[in-house]
């Protein structure tokens, strides 16, 4: 579990607008360089918010990403 | 002489629309009670004349990214602005329309951050960082159209682990105390966030609080135990969703002995609400 790059990852996708559109256009492509595990990547390509709070990725970023965050 | 002339603390999501929208009627209708509580109090803290306010407040990840994150950081600098966050939640909504820049009491700040060093707390000092709603709503709450006095903003790593533990956020406290007794500022001190929310900081139980953790621990602060308040665990402020307590920590630790003073108490459920004050005049 990479904990550190989860909550890199949520945190640019809160930031970083041009890194979230490519997120929302291709997911895995935009993570290609990313250093996560499998399980961490797909929970990203789903967008399973549950499943990235449950590998340590922090609330506050989950429910607060534009257009992806929600509670 | 310095001294502290206004204390309170309060719940920080002073925004109806958030509550109406994820709560329901009884929510919005429990914020707008304790808003109008909170602006009621900001004519108390208007007529205390501070020449600065302390806000104590968390991040949200919304200022410290995973680069570094401080447990306790003083803002430095002449001026402040509010952050500025594109598609924000609710939460940072209420931001909106408020002013942009906010001074910096910067003889305080500094204050508190060098004699801090000196009396072995390794503050982190900040000359950049923005304010969210942890900060910013209490604050536009209270003073409403009057001139906000310069804020000294002190930041308490609430969410991630390793946190600071209650004690050390209390003797922080007692440290700017310490400065506000050493200077010749009239000091007021707020500090936000709460009651318990986000237990466990799991999406799961998003919409849970603790009522039972909640009454405990207002009964505490009514009746000055602050001993109790310090022994708290990072455990039980997890478990509960008590994270942002620590900020209330550090005021404990800025009017020990002094107890506090009910004005607000709201349980509603997804997060339990309230706003006290303490005796310090």
């Amino acid at each position: 579990m990479s904990r550190y790059e989860t909550n890199v990852v949520l945190y640019r996708l809160k930031k970083d607008a041009a890194f979230r559109a490519r997120f929302r256009a291709d997911p895995r492509q935009a993570l290609a360089d990313a250093d996560l595990t499998e399980e961490e990547r797909e929970a990203f390509a789903r967008w399973d918010a549950r499943t990235l709070n449950d590998l340590g990725g922090m609330l506050h970023l989950l429910i607060s990403i534009p257009g992806l965050g929600s509670h | 002489m310095g001294r502290i002339v206004y204390a309170a603390a309060m719940s920080h999501v002073l925004y109806p629309d958030y509550y109406g929208q994820n709560v329901g009627p009884h929510g919005r209708r429990m914020v707008e009670e304790l808003i109008a509580v909170v602006r009621d109090m900001g004519r108390s803290l208007t007529a205390a004349a501070p020449d600065a306010l302390v806000v104590v407040a968390d991040d949200h990840l919304n200022v410290f990214s995973f680069d570094a994150i401080p447990a306790l950081c003083v803002r430095v600098g002449r001026s402040v602005n509010r952050m500025i966050q594109d598609g924000a939640i609710e939460f940072d909504r209420a931001l909106e329309g408020l002013p942009e820049r906010y001074p910096v009491h910067e003889d305080l700040a500094n204050s508190i951050l060098e004699k801090g060093m000196q009396a072995g707390f390794d503050f982190a000092a900040s000359w950049s960082a923005p304010l969210d709603h942890a900060f910013l709503s209490p604050v536009a709450t209270l003073y409403g159209d009057r001139a906000v006095p310069p804020l000294v903003p002190f930041w308490v790593n609430c969410f991630v682990t390793p946190q600071p533990t209650a004690r050390r956020c209390f003797d922080a406290g007692r440290h700017i105390a310490r400065v506000v007794a050493e200077g010749p500022w009239n000091v007021a001190v707020i500090a936000t966030g709460g009651l318990s929310h986000f237990p466990e900081l799991s999406l799961a139980r998003v919409g849970q609080s603790d009522p039972v953790f909640d009454r405990r621990i207002v009964k505490l602060m009514e009746s000055g135990d602050h001993d109790s308040m310090t022994a708290l665990t990072a455990k039980e402020l997890h478990e509960s969703g008590s994270h942002e307590l620590l900020n209330w920590l550090v005021l404990l630790g800025a009017v020990s002995p002094a107890r506090a003073r009910v004005r607000f108490y709201g349980e509603m459920g997804r997060v339990d609400l309230a706003a006290l004050e303490w005796e310090v005049a």
